[in-house]
């Protein structure tokens, strides 16, 4: 681990405990209590991934490096523990994070683009008429943060552990699109990269990424966690060895096993929650509030 | 509601402006003090915007972001101190402490009204602080890739602080390639050989070699390697810099295969052997040593050993700063191990610790003291194309 994290602003200022975050976003939603009654909005994790998904177009245009759209998912769920969702157009927020991750992740993309890309994504939305919208909304965001935007992301740590734990060509990638999912969840603001990265390859190694391609499910992860909690039941006997080596290994390191199952379970019920997502009612309930208080002029 | 950017802080409320410091490419300096129960003094740099009278938000540069991005992040002694980040209505304010001095000021001061030396214990203090912000930079994968004496601070108690992120940038990142984008970094004569022979993979010796051409002119007051900058010709090609190369070769010698084994695989390598062609002291380079020596003989520094002079150590030094191969250059680390430091016991803190020189203080104008509405004239940083995406235009662009 490069000695930069522990001294990171992402470490002082935007790590916060589960009781914290909850405290400080029942602090937003009762400053604006009429709002939050009048526009129920779904489930956090839901609205999360309606946001990746809205990111993706944007992305998959300008070829936009996953690194990046992580760095702008988590400029979002940031600023959406300072500002009240439901005062902001939560497009505006997305383009104007992409814009600005790209900028801090060395792939910059011209504003133009990302405004020509989120006038395709969001076609009827009339806030994107011009550059200046996203130029603000970049002053607002950077404002929110306190220039804090040097991120530090798991996938340095899997790169780092990878060679380590002599993963697979499979496993890596299944513990890659892992980390890519955690971002969905608040884990990037509750654990520091390297827990993350170690959930995720402990899951890939116990998981196994079998004929299905890297597919997970909660079921699966399930198992996966009992296998881990407790190696020397562990029903596939082929893995068994390399499972019984993480967890020793585990034990030795100075690593909060506590804190990686808490990961894993965090993981499990994204998943299950996935399973209900729609994004047709996450779209029409954000465009609910955002029309209703013409956000998008 | 969610109407624009609301203004938190004015620098206006918080600051009063004392003059003005300097302009550059990035935009002006100011000089402040604190108001409403700050106390202090400060120095504001304010960005210019993209164009000239920009009217409305535009998007801000990416050099911004990063100097932005990268003053929030560190915190080390011998790093300008970053007290704030202003954003108020379109403008971006930097406020940094204030250093009084700076190096090229001060080598400025010792080459008038006569010509002398840098006291060898100030030389060497200020080494081995510029050297501590250094490693301290590259321990966090940061490479500042502009040291110059001009961004080099030194406050009245004599501490050296590394000034001017603008184009540091962070390293570590794996997938992307540091060459892309800007392609020309540091003032030309503080560039390391690897850069000017197009070097795509470039690390933190880049900085190294500055520190090398910043000693040798802290103890010569003139810049060793004075080359004239070739400029980007009309298709935005990045021109090789025949002649800084050619000032390096004439003291340094030419590079070898030999010391520098990845030497013939430098873009620009093939321009090397025509920079001999015809120049007879390519053959016969004056050698860092000699140069050294005549420097110390010139300066007037005294003979054997002594704490004022920096003697045999300070040329073993120079030698490995200055290093054409960029891995065998010495890191930050290694360098401060080096003997020159221990010899005549640790340097002090304070650079100006039983000197009896003083410096004049930082020159300060008073035509422009409004921060807020003064006019920038001129463009961005010029020659690093890097914010100005190449590539093609999305077609997508066109419908909208």
């Amino acid at each position: 681990m490069a000695a930069s994290y522990w001294d990171s602003t992402q470490r002082k200022f935007w790590t916060f405990t589960k009781q914290q975050l909850a405290l400080e976003r029942k602090k937003i939603e009762e400053s604006e209590r009429n709002l939050v009654n009048m526009y129920p909005l779904p489930d956090r994790r839901h609205l999360s991934i309606h946001f990746y998904q809205q990111l993706t177009k944007m992305a998959r245009p300008l070829a936009i490096r996953q690194q990046a759209l992580a760095t702008a998912q988590v400029y979002v769920r940031r600023f959406y523990t300072k500002v009240e969702i439901r005062r902001t157009n939560p497009a505006l927020v997305l383009a104007t994070a992409l814009y600005l991750a790209c900028k801090m992740e060395e792939c910059p993309q011209h504003i133009r683009l990302v405004l020509a890309e989120a006038r395709h994504c969001w076609a009827l939305d009339t806030s994107f008429n011009d550059i200046s919208k996203i130029g603000e909304c970049e002053f607002t965001l950077i404002s929110e943060m306190n220039s804090q935007l040097i991120l530090h992301h798991p996938y340095r740590s899997l790169a780092e552990l990878q060679t380590q734990f002599l993963l697979t060509m499979e496993e890596n990638t299944l513990a890659w699109s892992i980390i890519n999912d955690h971002y969905l969840t608040d884990l990037p603001i509750i654990h520091p990269p390297h827990v993350i990265a170690i959930t995720a390859i402990s899951l890939a190694v116990v998981c196994k990424p079998t004929q299905g391609g890297p597919q997970l499910h909660a079921a699966g992860l399930t198992t996966a966690l009992q296998t881990l909690t407790n190696p020397r039941n562990a029903a596939s006997q082929g893995s068994q060895n390399r499972v019984l080596k993480l967890v020793d290994w585990l034990a030795e390191s100075n690593v909060d096993i506590e804190a990686v199952v808490e990961c894993i379970q965090e993981m499990i019920s994204l998943y299950e929650v996935w399973e209900s997502y729609n994004d047709k009612a996450c779209k029409d309930q954000i465009a609910k509030f955002v029309k209703a208080r013409g956000l998008d002029k | 509601m969610f109407t624009g950017y609301n203004t938190k802080k004015r620098v206006n409320e918080r600051y009063k402006i004392v003059g003005f410091i300097s302009s550059g490419t990035y935009g002006r300096v100011y000089k402040a003090e604190g108001k409403n129960g700050r106390v202090g003094e400060f120095a504001i740099k304010k960005f210019k915007p993209d164009k000239e009278g920009e009217l409305q938000y535009s998007g801000i540069s990416q050099s911004a972001i990063r100097e932005m991005a990268l003053c929030t992040e560190l915190a080390h002694p011998n790093v300008v101190h970053t007290v704030e980040i202003i954003l108020e209505e379109k403008c971006i304010f930097i406020v940094f402490e204030y250093a009084e001095h700076d190096l090229l000021q001060i080598i400025h001061h010792h080459n008038q009204p006569q010509r002398q030396a840098i006291p060898a214990p100030t030389i060497k203090s200020i080494l081995y602080q510029l050297l501590q912000g250094l490693v301290y930079l590259h321990r966090n994968w940061v490479m500042h890739r502009d040291l110059k004496p001009a961004n080099i601070m030194v406050t009245s108690p004599g501490k050296v602080k590394i000034g001017d992120l603008g184009l540091a940038r962070l390293f570590y990142k794996p997938l992307q390639n540091l060459f892309n984008g800007d392609k020309v970094v540091v003032t030309i004569w503080y560039r390391a050989p690897e850069l000017l022979l197009g070097s795509r993979h470039y690390t933190p010796a880049v900085d190294l070699w500055a520190v090398g051409c910043i000693f040798a002119e802290l103890l010569s007051l003139r810049p060793i390697f004075k080359g004239e900058e070739a400029k980007m010709d009309s298709k935005k090609m990045v021109p090789f810099q025949r002649n800084q190369m050619q000032k390096i070769v004439e003291i340094m010698g030419m590079p070898s295969k030999d010391r520098w084994p990845l030497l013939t695989a430098m873009p620009e390598y093939p321009q090397l052997s025509s920079l001999a062609a015809g120049n007879s002291r390519f053959h016969r380079p004056q050698g860092l040593e000699n140069w050294y020596q005549t420097c110390l003989k010139n300066n007037q520094y005294p003979h054997g050993p002594s704490p004022e002079t920096p003697g045999p150590e300070g040329f073993s030094l120079l030698q490995q700063l200055l290093e054409y191969d960029p891995q065998k250059r010495v890191t930050a680390d290694n360098a401060l191990q080096h003997p020159y430091f221990t010899v005549h016991g640790i340097p002090s803190e304070n650079c100006f610790q039983d000197s009896k020189i003083k410096y004049p203080v930082r020159r300060v104008s008073q035509e422009d003291n409004d921060i807020r509405t003064s006019s920038l004239p001129g463009t961005k940083r010029s020659g690093l194309p890097d914010d100005s995406i190449l590539g093609r235009p999305a077609k997508r662009l066109k419908e909208g």
